[in-house]
């Protein structure tokens, strides 16, 4: 007897291919072009343009857009026009960043490579800048091993190290709000050294642990975190998620009303996961790596206004300020040195002190020689519902030094290897 | 420990209502259609935006109501201008298309709202805890619930007692019958389309009450949805119910236990469930 379904029924077979194909659209990519002359110094930004750090990957190409356009506009590197060349290595796909990066040295030519937002993708970039001998600064992947044990002489990196944002904060938090802390930690080398970090600094001060559960990236129902936390009853819940992972868990922790109950905080926060809270889950203590309103410091409102004109009105974060200054500080030891040689480049720019034009912070930030981390300021404070502006919404309690939040050079793990 | 089970388990139903309410959109799509809805999450997210851009005129409650219509029209329209060329094709058509149409959708929302996630607020009186020990049961959990429960009554209602249900469930048992019997499949495969995306529009503002809403948003929920289908059996749409109930709940009990795996036991569950009865829990043996 003939079955009775559907003339155009699908197979369960279909609908499983169907939910592999889904899960393989996380890791597919636009194709990401730009005009270009041969005889231009290039630099070639290697950061995800979709997923869940598309934004930040967005905000940080701007920021190198906008350097571009002011050094084009002083007369270039070395006399010669400088762009941009962008490949987006989506967000968690390491083998995609891996092979736009190798395109971009290989066949593009880049002079200098800038990236990643990922922590695992900006390690496996250096690796390959490594191996092509290319200069590369880090734009925004935090893990300690960056600058670390996996560091390379001609890697540099502009963000924090996370093991300097959970030292800048954590005897604020031990001594304000308690020595009890419980961690809701994302699930990846990001998160990991984060917890580390906090563990190293709870350790030291004598603080109890009292739990920590790993979330995988991308979670979105962070509720039962949330209750076990609640449970452990802890002075400090931590949270040390990013992006619309950060978001995701604070709106659900307010919403469960643990603000009520416990002091919420964590280690890096940023401008774009507050602007997406509702006002009341714009909580806690955490560290910002750089702000937009810091009364006193030379040339920040010129590069606020900048970045204006391009976001729609839009002030800059962290992310702008990484990319302007990767892109600033290859130009300006290029002019400095007179070449492009990266090996010459990588050695002018140990302990490279970034212009106040560029630097944008006080206590002069620099690249340490023998990690090449940047040293820059750090911010510590509270996320605030509103501020004098729509746009501040965070209130900066204290500046703390990196040089102060660092761990030593010998301590980092990092032996840099030069090439003979 | 049992309590914190306890807690988790409850918790979990909750969640799972919620990936039911947006399974049970693209099962009735599929049952009838055969079209796989990759665009679903899409959908989702223009509920959850579009909530978002009418909630300063007309308010949380006035954008619950209107945002899952507005967003059916647009499914409506979507399935009259693209989704209905690839009727009767291989399947594999549809889901090439609904998998741009998703790209689109995404794209879409990112070129009109930004990639940002924006800020969307909920009633007050119902972003708090309603008790003290129960802490998890915030207002607005418990409305979404009520709400999840009584769509699908609605639902069900419609599908068992409107002659629209009737031709909607005679067409996904045999589609070719109904079409002889002078019922106009094109009007009826359209309706069905938008009802589903009326589900998914409905979803989406629950889900943005709960959730950061940016462009991917619906990207990250539509997998837990095709796994509630394929383990409550495809065909079912009490079966998608119960999948969905039960994988929120085995997601929730496991982060008890191992945290890390919260969201890979879901899969490990689909696996299961196609080794030892691969129609399905509820799935009708030999449909599809």
């Amino acid at each position: 007897m003939k079955s009775s379904k559907s003339p155009h029924s699908t197979s369960r077979r279909q609908i499983i291919k169907g939910a592999a194909a889904a899960g393989l659209a996380q890791i597919a990519s636009p194709f990401v072009w730009s005009a270009r002359a041969a005889d231009n110094v290039k630099f070639g930004l290697d950061n995800p343009l979709t997923g869940v750090y598309a934004e930040l990957g967005k905000n940080e190409q701007i920021g190198c857009e906008l350097a571009i356009a002011e050094i084009n506009a002083k007369g270039g590197i070395l006399g010669r026009q400088v762009e941009l060349l962008v490949e987006d290595s989506t967000s968690a796909d390491t083998g995609t960043a891996v092979q736009k990066g190798r395109k971009l040295i290989e066949r593009d030519k880049v002079d200098f490579l800038l990236g990643n937002v990922n922590s695992a993708m900006a390690i496996a970039l250096g690796d390959l800048s490594n191996e092509l001998k290319t200069l590369q600064i880090v734009t925004g992947g935090h893990t300690d091993s960056v600058t670390g044990t996996d560091c390379h002489w001609n890697v540099f990196r502009v963000c924090n190290t996370t093991r300097m944002e959970t030292n800048a904060v954590a005897k604020t938090l031990f001594d304000k709000y308690g020595k009890k802390w419980y961690f809701i930690t994302p699930d990846y080398a990001f998160g990991h050294t984060l917890q580390q970090g906090f563990e190293a600094s709870l350790k030291e001060f004598g603080g109890t642990e009292l739990g920590a559960d790993l979330s995988p990236l991308g979670t979105t129902d962070y509720s039962a975190y949330l209750i076990k936390a609640q449970a452990a009853n802890p002075d400090v819940i931590i949270l040390l998620q990013a992006g619309d992972d950060a978001v995701n868990v604070l709106k659900q922790a307010v919403q469960f009303g643990l603000d009520k109950k416990f002091h919420i905080a964590g280690a890096q926060q940023e401008l774009e996961v507050l602007n997406g809270l509702p006002p009341n889950a714009r909580i806690g203590t955490w560290v910002f790596e750089w702000y937009w309103k810091q009364p006193g410091v030379p040339h920040l409102d010129e590069f606020v206004s900048a970045i204006r004109k391009r976001t729609g009105g839009k002030v800059p974060t962290a992310r702008h300020w990484f990319g302007h200054v990767a892109v600033w500080s290859c130009a300006l030891v290029a002019n400095q040195e007179k070449t492009l040689d990266a090996v010459k480049l990588a050695k002018a720019l140990e302990n490279f002190k970034l212009p106040p034009e560029v630097a944008l912070m006080p206590n002069d930030p620099f690249y340490r020689a023998g990690d090449h981390q940047l040293m820059p300021s750090l911010y510590v404070g509270e996320a605030m519902e509103h501020g004098a502006e729509p746009e501040d919404l965070f209130h900066v309690s204290q500046v703390v030094k990196g040089t102060d939040a660092a761990l030593p050079v010998a301590d980092t793990g990092c032996h840099l290897k030069w090439p003979t | 420990m049992t309590q914190l089970v306890l807690f988790n388990l409850f918790n979990g139903l909750i969640i799972g209502a919620f990936y039911a309410l947006m399974a049970l959109g693209l099962s009735l799509i599929l049952n009838l259609s055969g079209v796989i809805n990759f665009a679903h999450g899409g959908f989702l997210a223009i509920g959850g935006y579009l909530a978002y851009m009418l909630m300063p005129q007309i308010g949380f409650w006035g954008a619950l109501a209107v945002a899952p219509i507005l967003t059916a029209l647009i499914g409506i329209a979507a399935e009259r201008l693209f989704i209905r060329r690839v009727y009767g094709r291989d399947p594999l058509y549809s889901l090439l298309l609904t998998f741009g149409l998703a790209f689109m959708i995404e794209d879409g929302t990112r070129f009109i709202w930004g990639a940002s996630t924006v800020p969307f607020a909920v009633p007050s009186y119902l972003s708090s805890s309603l008790s003290n020990e129960f802490f998890f049961l915030t207002g607005y959990r418990v409305f979404m619930v009520a709400l999840v429960i009584a769509a699908v009554a609605a639902l069900f209602l419609i599908l068992g007692q409107t002659r629209l249900g009737m031709r909607i469930r005679a067409g996904t048992l045999d589609l070719e019958t109904v079409s002889v019997l002078g019922i106009n499949v094109r009007i009826l495969r359209n309706v069905n389309f938008g009802l589903g995306i009326y589900l998914a529009g409905l979803a989406g503002v629950l889900a943005a009450g709960m959730l950061g809403l940016q462009p991917t948003i619906g990207s990250s929920l539509i997998m837990p949805s095709f796994v509630a289908i394929i383990v409550g059996g495809l065909g079912s749409l009490p079966g998608t119910l119960l999948g969905g109930l039960l994988i929120g709940a085995a997601s929730g009990v496991v982060t008890v236990f191992y945290p890390s795996a919260s969201e890979a036991v879901i899969y490990v569950m689909m696996a299961l469930v196609l080794l030892v009865r691969p129609h399905g829990l509820l799935g009708e043996e030999g449909r599809f």
